[in-house]
Parts: structure tokens; C-alpha cells; sequence
């Protein structure tokens, strides 16, 4: 009867591909980086040199812009763009910047402003600059831990020392240790035993203070990085984030459209009193929600691999394996279906049928996209939303598949067994 | 008016309850072929319901309900039709759900006796009431049944809608035999189109008997009916 009604065609696949695309939208809004302010105060144009590197202003707001998308503006204008919205805060190094991270008296200051008309965006610019000067600081830690190591090698070991622009050679605990025992020897062999002792004090404290600046190697470099993460990807395939929206946004689309789909078909014909007639041995109950969920399973299975299509076609995403997802998506519809002709078994009539279904699928799908959270993941296990998104991500991400997807898809049949048999015992024991 | 011979459709201590509420007790109906039966009553006597269990539609608490020539056609209160689909759509999935052999051949043959040959591709939601009742009915009939069964299908009707409604329904009785049982609210149509008036009031069946019965042999005086119909379905009634 669908092709009677053009304009609900239309709707359902148009339904899926429009919840899809604002998906797609609002993942790449997601990427975009906030726009920011940059008062430089410091017109010095001076650097401070740290270890082997020269730093100068730009260094550092070169790494600020990893962060924010900056826009170098003077006081005035940065405040009127942020009053007119234009940007989300402003950033200002004051005057003597460089100066005072050169003396290292005083830290360098950075002042953030923020818009209290954007507070969601001004906690993530707070958290990415707090992320920004956090990673800054601890490269300058390092070159200057890598300086005072140097140091500790020079006084050890010994070696060429610029003082002044001068190259003097300093000798190093080692070297003076040597020259110790050997003005040491020369007195002995000339019987000068008592001045060659009192210099064992000497060559004490040089091994002393030698084995203790050893042991400044290791503490300087635990300074530098107390704690490191290290992370440990699995093999993966590729783009998981991108996969993991576009999941999510087939399982927003394809849900949605397939629940109210079953749900519209069945609740409509209870609206034209057609169920009076069916009901009457003509079409058994079982037969009847077989025919929705059937048709279901159909629509979405066309719905999902037009939207499959479009995205490799028209994105960097790797969309493969499609052997498989011809049947996870018919079985996916299917557990869509069922779970809407449960609810349009049980509604009186259509529009208590859509709504109904609206109001549990939209909080229902939501559960079954959050990620490992216990009483989540019973509720999402228990309709077909959860596991549809499972196994949509698993044929988009995980590079090995079939053992797990065949246990998700074993997971949808089950649910759409599940939920179609108790669609037909309501629609049994309801009167028409 | 044709003789009742043997019942096409027989109900035996029909009763339903819903929780405390009797909607019907022990209702004993036979339905002979070429027999018309009017059922009529009080709004919330139980003639939807006693209809509804003779369809098939409704589960009886108690009793039994025998069909001979298979199950009866039905024609509910409204149309119980696929507005998206044509007359003739309708028609041929319906005679193919009733398992019809020739669903085609009949759907022709329907559409050419209920006069809608100019109404067969269009779509039944734009069609007029009274055409559309003449459809519902053809469906009925689409399981080529002995007895029918028509819960007050004039009611929506206008007069002259109603007068051709009941012609096509006496030539149906005169040129196949068909068992009519309808449920009306005029006392006035159930006793000028029935051969047996069944009165229910409060789930009990109040009269049993021919039109000239009701009103101790003047059945053809509108008033005097209708008094005798007040007098039976009153609470100090029989």
C-alpha cells in the first residue's frame, strides 16, 4: 500500500538520510576548532634561549594555535569581537612576557578572558590552553633538564666551558681525581708518605661527589616527566571515531524510521478498522506482525545500504564487507520492527502508536550509543538498538570480524523473535 | 418474505462479560437462508457485542456459535476498508485473503452488481459515504458467505442512499439465499425490512417474533411499533 502515498515513501527514506546527514554535521561541528583572540603585548620582539633553542613570542602562540583557531587582534577590537560573538575569548600575553620567562623570577603570565554568553565553549578553550601551556611547559622543563644534565656531565667528566664567549677547558671530577692519585704516587716514591695521606680526603669527597651527581642523572629526568602515559591502540581499522558516528547516526536514522514505520503500518490499519476483518481467521496475528516486521527489515536493509553508498562514495570512511551487512541489516530492521509493532499492537490508535514509539525509542537509542555503563548496558541489551549499534561498529571498525558479529547477529534475531511474538499475543488478546 | 429453513447460522447461551459488566446473557440466535433478522434495542443493549461474537471478531464468556457455508460476511459499524487502495484493490486482496479462486472474476463480478464500475480505480478514501458503504459490503461478500452480518449500515446514510442500500440487499437475499442479520435503531426499518425482530435490552433478548407480533398485528403503523418497542425495552419492561 506504500506506493499509494508517495509522501510517506518520501518520508521514510527521507527520514533516515536527513537524521544521518545532521549526525554527519554535528560530528564534524564537533572537530572545529573555537575561535580566539590573540593580544600580544609584548612588542620586546625579544627570545629566551632554553638549552639549544632560541624561544620568541611566536613559538609560543604557534602552539597555542594547535589548540584554538587564534586571530591576532589589538585590545579594543578583541573585546568588541567577543561581545559580538565573533570570537568565543581572548588571549592576552602581557607586557615583559618574554622577560619574565627569561628570568625565571616570576612564572609568565598568560591572561585568558572568556565570554559568559558561551560558557560551554569557554570550558573547552579553558581546558585546551590549560592543555596547551601544560604540554609548553613541560618542553621548556625538559631543555632546562637537559641543561643542568649537561652540566653534571661537563663537572664529571669534564670538557670545553664557554664563559663570556671564552672556551675554557674544565678538567671534570674524573680528571681531578686521576691528577690527585698521581701527585699521591710522586710523593710516596719520594718517601713523602704523611703529605700523600693527607690528601685521601680528597679523592674521598671527588667519589663521593661523583657517585651523588650519577644519581642526578636519573632524579633530573623523573623532574622532567614524573609520570608518562603511554598508549596502547589496538589494531584498528581506520577512522574509528568517523565509524563510531557514522554508527551511531545508522542506528539514530534506521531505528527511528524502522520502529515507527512498524509501528504506523499496524496502528493504521487498526485506524481503518481493517483489523476487524483481518482479525477474523482471514490473517492470523503471528502472520500479521510477520508482514510488518518483514517489511521493515526491507525498508531499512534498501535505507541502509543507500546510506552505506552515499558515505563511500562521498567520504574518506571504508565502507566494506558488504555480504555482511545485507543481513545484519535486515536483521537490524526486522529488530526495529518488531519493537514497533509491540507498541502498535498495544496503542489504541495511530498517533498514541507514534508517539508512544517516539518517546521509549529516543531515550532507548540513546542508551544503547552510551558506552560501558552497567545499568546501560542491561536495558540496551534488552531492545535492539544497542545491539544494532554494536554490530554496525563492529563491521565498520574492528578489522577482525565474523566470530562477533555473528553473536550480535544472533543477538537481533533473537529480539525480533522476541518482540514479534509478543506483538502477536497483544494483538491476540486485544480487542480490535 | 422467504421461509426459514435450515439455520445457516446458529448461536447457542451466548454471554459476555467484561469484569462485573453483563454485556449479554444467554442469547440463543438461528439465521435461515434467505432470512432477514433485524436486531434492535436500546444504545448499550449488546447488539454490537452479540454481532461482533456471531463475526468472530468477539470471544464469547459462554456459549457456542455454528456456521454452515463457512464463515459470515460481516459489514462493522464504519468502513473497514484500505483507503490508500482503489474498489477494485480492495475488493481482489480481499477475495484473495478468503482464499477465492477467481479473485479477479469476482471483484468484477461484485463491482458490476453493486453498480461501482465507475468507482474502480479510485482510491476508497475519496469515495462518497453511501458508495462506500456498497463497497464495505461487497467485501462482506467477498468470502462468498451464506449469512451476513451488518451492524446499523444505514446509519450514515441519507434517505435515498438508504432505500437503494436495502433494494441491492433484498435482490441479494432473492437471487442467492443470503441469511441477513443487521442491527438498526429504527424501529420503523426493522420492521418494514426484517421477516424476525429480535429486541435486546440490558444483554437480554425482550422480543423474539415477526414485525406484526411486536405490535399485536399492526406492525404497518410506524407509531403504534415504536410503542410497543418503548413499552418492551423500558426498565419495568418484560
Amino acid at each position: 500500500m506504500l506506493w499509494r502515498s508517495p509522501a510517506t515513501v518520501a518520508l521514510l527514506l527521507g527520514y533516515p538520510i536527513l537524521v544521518a546527514l545532521l549526525v554527519a554535521v554535528a560530528l564534524q561541528t564537533e572537530g572545529r576548532q573555537p575561535a580566539v583572540a590573540l593580544v600580544n603585548l609584548d612588542t620586546s620582539g625579544t627570545s629566551v634561549r632554553v638549552g639549544q633553542q632560541r624561544l620568541s613570542v611566536a613559538d609560543y602562540t604557534d602552539r597555542l594555535a594547535e589548540e584554538v583557531d587564534l586571530k591576532p587582534l589589538g585590545p579594543e577590537q578583541a573585546q568588541r569581537e567577543l561581545e559580538a560573538g565573533r570570537v568565543a575569548a581572548i588571549i592576552t600575553l602581557p607586557e615583559g612576557f618574554v622577560a619574565d620567562l627569561r628570568s625565571g623570577l616570576a612564572p609568565a603570565q598568560v591572561i585568558l578572558t572568556t565570554s559568559p554568553r558561551q560558557p560551554i565553549v569557554a570550558e573547552s578553550i579553558r581546558r585546551r590552553l590549560e592543555a596547551a601551556v601544560f604540554r609548553f611547559n613541560q618542553s621548556l622543563a625538559g631543555e632546562y633538564v637537559a641543561n643542568v644534565i649537561a652540566l653534571v656531565d661537563l663537572v664529571v667528566n669534564g670538557g670545553d666551558l664557554g664563559i663570556f664567549g671564552r672556551s675554557v677547558e674544565a678538567i671534570g671530577l674524573v680528571r681531578a681525581r686521576d691528577l690527585v692519585q698521581e701527585v699521591q704516587a710522586t710523593l710516596r716514591q719520594r718517601g713523602d708518605d704523611e703529605v700523600a695521606d693527607r690528601l685521601d680526603p680528597i679523592v674521598t669527597f671527588i667519589d663521593g661527589a661523583a657517585a651523588n651527581l650519577d644519581l642526578a642523572r636519573p632524579a633530573a629526568n623523573a623532574i622532567r616527566s614524573p609520570i608518562e602515559l603511554e598508549v596502547n591502540e589496538e589494531a584498528r581499522g581506520s577512522q574509528p571515531l568517523s565509524a563510531f558516528g557514522f554508527a551511531g547516526a545508522l542506528v539514530v536514522s534506521l531505528g527511528l524510521a524502522g520502529a515507527l514505520l512498524a509501528a504506523a503500518t499496524l496502528s493504521g490499519e487498526r485506524d481503518e478498522n481493517v483489523l476487524v476483518r483481518l482479525r477474523r481467521g482471514l490473517v492470523p496475528a503471528p502472520a500479521l506482525v510477520g508482514g510488518k516486521v518483514a517489511l521493515t527489515a526491507v525498508a531499512c536493509m534498501v535505507v541502509g545500504l543507500v546510506l552505506l553508498a552515499l558515505v563511500a562514495l562521498l567520504t574518506a570512511l571504508a565502507v566494506g564487507r558488504w555480504a555482511l551487512w545485507l543481513p545484519v541489516l535486515l536483521l537490524a530492521g526486522a529488530a526495529f520492527g518488531a519493537f514497533g509493532t509491540l507498541i502498535g499492537a498495544a496503542a489504541r490508535d495511530s498517533r498514541t502508536a507514534l508517539l508512544a514509539t517516539l518517546m521509549l525509542s529516543v531515550p532507548l537509542v540513546a542508551v544503547g550509543l552510551i558506552p560501558n555503563s552497567a545499568p546501560a548496558d542491561v536495558v540496551a541489551a534488552l531492545v535492539p538498538f544497542g545491539p544494532a549499534f554494536d554490530s554496525f561498529q563492529t563491521l565498520l571498525v574492528e578489522p577482525e570480524v565474523p566470530t562477533r558479529v555473528l553473536l550480535e547477529m544472533g543477538h537481533l534475531a533473537l529480539l525480533a523473535v522476541a518482540f514479534g511474538a509478543a506483538a502477536a499475543w497483544v494483538l491476540a488478546a486485544r480487542p480490535t | 418474505m422467504t421461509a426459514p429453513s435450515a439455520p445457516l447460522l446458529r448461536a447457542v447461551g451466548l454471554t459476555r462479560r467484561y469484569g462485573d459488566f453483563l454485556a449479554l446473557d444467554g442469547i440463543d440466535v438461528a439465521l435461515s437462508r434467505g432470512e432477514a433478522v433485524a436486531l434492535t434495542g436500546p444504545n448499550g443493549a449488546g447488539k454490537t457485542t452479540l454481532l461482533s461474537i456471531l463475526a468472530g471478531v468477539t470471544r464469547p464468556t459462554d456459549g457456542t456459535v455454528e456456521a454452515r457455508n463457512g464463515r459470515p460476511g460481516w459489514v462493522p459499524q464504519g468502513p473497514s476498508l484500505y483507503g490508500r487502495l482503489t474498489t477494485a484493490e480492495n475488493l481482489r486482496l480481499f477475495a484473495a485473503l478468503e482464499g477465492d479462486a477467481d479473485p479477479d472474476g469476482l471483484t468484477a463480478d461484485l463491482i458490476a452488481r453493486a453498480d461501482l464500475t465507475g468507482f474502480a480505480d479510485q482510491p476508497a478514501h475519496t469515495l462518497s459515504t453511501g458508495t462506500l458503504q456498497r463497497l464495505n459490503l461487497c467485501v462482506a461478500l467477498a468470502g462468498r458467505p451464506g449469512a451476513l452480518l451488518l451492524d446499523e449500515p444505514t446509519a450514515s446514510l441519507s434517505p435515498d442512499q438508504r432505500h437503494r442500500f436495502w433494494d441491492w440487499l433484498a435482490e441479494l437475499r432473492a437471487d442467492a439465499g443470503l441469511a441477513v442479520l443487521f442491527s438498526t435503531q429504527s424501529v420503523d426499518e426493522a420492521v418494514r425490512r426484517a421477516d424476525r425482530l429480535l429486541v435486546l435490552a440490558r444483554g437480554r433478548v425482550a422480543f423474539a417474533g415477526g414485525p406484526e407480533e411486536l405490535a399485536s398485528g399492526a406492525a404497518s403503523d410506524p407509531a403504534q411499533a415504536e410503542a410497543a418497542f418503548l413499552r418492551l425495552v423500558s426498565d419495568d419492561g418484560p
